[in-house]
C-alpha cells in the first residue's frame, strides 16, 4: 500500500506514514478547523495498513507540541487502532516526544499508557531549548 | 472630536483605556479558522517575547484556541447570515493581565434556545476541584462525542483544566432580539 504523507500547515501536523518501512510519524501542532475531517481519512488508511500487518514491528514517533481538544479525541482513536494491532500480535513501539515542562502532554501520554497497554510506550521528554 | 478620542470613553482615548486595563490582545469582529490561525501565531509570539513562563504560556495559548474555536462553533451571528455553513462568526476575545494573573475573556451571541444546554455544561465545572475536572476530562475523552457538540465535548473541560480559578460565565438577553443572548466567559489562567 502507498505511503501517506501530508505536509504540515499552521494548524495541522505533518503526517509521515511510511508503511513500507513500518515507520509512522506525527509532527507539529494540531488545531485544524475540523479535527474529524482532517483525521478520519488518516485513521482509515492507518487501519487498512494495520489490517495487513502480521508479526510486524511498527515504530511510531509522535512529536506534537500542541493539540486542541477535538484533536485529542482523534489522537485517542489512532492509539486505539495501534493498540488493537499490538493485541493482534504486532509489536508497536511508540515514542512520545514532548517538552519536559509540558504537563498536559505528559499527562495525556500517561492516559495512553493506562488505556493501551499492548503498546510499548516510551516517554521522551525534551528539555526546552 | 479629536482623532485620539475617537472610540474613547469618559474623556479617555480607547488606546489609553486598553493600556490602563493591561490589554495584551483584543479582537472583536468576525472569526474564521484562518483568522484564528493568524491570531494564534501573534499571541504565541507575543507571549514568548514578553517572557511568560512555558507552562502559563501553553495554558493561555490552549485557552485562546478553545475559546476562539468555540465562537466559530456556537456564535449565532454568522456571515453571510442565516446559513448554517457560514464560516465567519462574530464574537470578541480579550487577553488582559490583572493582579499578576492572565485573564481570557470571550463574548459572543448565542441562540437563546441554547442557553440552558450551555449553562448545564458550565455550571457543574464551577464547583469541581482540579482533580475532579481532570477525572471528568478523562471520562469525556473515552466517551462518544455528544450529538449537540461540534467539537469534541472537551472544550470547556480543557479550559477549566487550564484555568487557575473556576470558569465564570454570564448570559445577557439581547435588548433588541429575544432569540439572541450574549454569552460571556472568563478564565483566569
Amino acid at each position: 500500500m502507498d505511503n501517506l504523507h501530508i505536509a504540515a500547515t499552521a494548524t495541522s501536523p505533518e503526517v509521515d506514514f511510511r508503511f513500507d518501512q513500518h515507520q509512522l510519524a506525527l509532527t507539529g501542532e494540531s488545531y485544524p478547523e475540523n479535527a474529524a475531517v482532517f483525521y478520519t481519512p488518516v485513521i482509515a488508511q492507518l487501519r487498512a495498513y494495520l489490517a495487513e500487518c502480521a508479526g510486524t514491528t511498527i515504530t511510531v514517533n509522535v512529536s506534537l507540541s500542541y493539540f486542541n481538544s477535538s484533536s485529542t479525541k482523534m489522537l485517542f482513536s489512532i492509539f486505539d487502532a495501534l493498540d488493537q494491532a499490538a493485541q493482534a500480535g504486532n509489536k508497536v513501539m511508540l515514542n512520545w516526544y514532548h517538552d519536559d515542562e509540558d504537563e498536559t502532554i505528559l499527562e495525556f501520554g500517561e492516559e495512553l499508557q493506562a488505556d493501551f497497554q499492548a503498546i510499548n510506550f516510551t516517554d521522551c521528554p525534551i528539555a526546552e531549548g | 472630536m479629536d482623532i485620539e478620542n475617537v472610540l474613547g470613553h469618559d474623556g479617555k482615548p480607547l488606546l489609553e483605556l486598553a493600556r490602563l486595563r493591561n490589554v495584551i490582545f483584543y479582537h472583536k469582529g468576525y472569526f474564521s479558522n484562518s483568522i484564528i490561525s493568524a491570531m494564534a501565531e501573534v499571541v504565541k509570539l507575543q507571549l514568548e517575547v514578553s517572557g511568560v513562563g512555558g507552562p502559563i504560556r501553553r495554558k493561555l495559548f490552549s485557552s485562546f484556541v478553545e475559546i476562539s474555536q468555540n465562537i466559530i462553533h456556537y456564535s449565532s451571528d454568522a456571515l453571510p447570515p442565516d446559513q448554517p455553513s457560514s464560516a465567519l462568526r462574530a464574537g470578541a476575545v480579550c487577553i488582559t493581565m490583572q493582579d499578576d494573573r492572565y485573564m481570557m475573556l470571550c463574548l459572543n451571541p448565542i441562540a437563546t434556545a441554547n442557553v440552558e444546554t450551555m449553562r448545564n455544561k458550565l455550571e457543574p465545572l464551577r464547583t469541581m476541584s482540579l482533580e475532579e475536572i481532570k477525572q471528568a476530562y478523562k471520562t469525556a475523552l473515552r466517551t462518544e462525542t455528544p450529538e449537540d457538540s461540534k467539537g469534541s465535548g472537551l472544550g470547556f473541560l480543557t479550559m477549566a483544566r487550564d484555568a487557575s480559578a473556576p470558569l465564570e460565565f454570564a448570559f445577557h438577553p439581547s435588548d433588541d432580539d429575544p432569540a439572541t443572548t450574549l454569552f460571556y466567559l472568563k478564565a483566569v489562567i
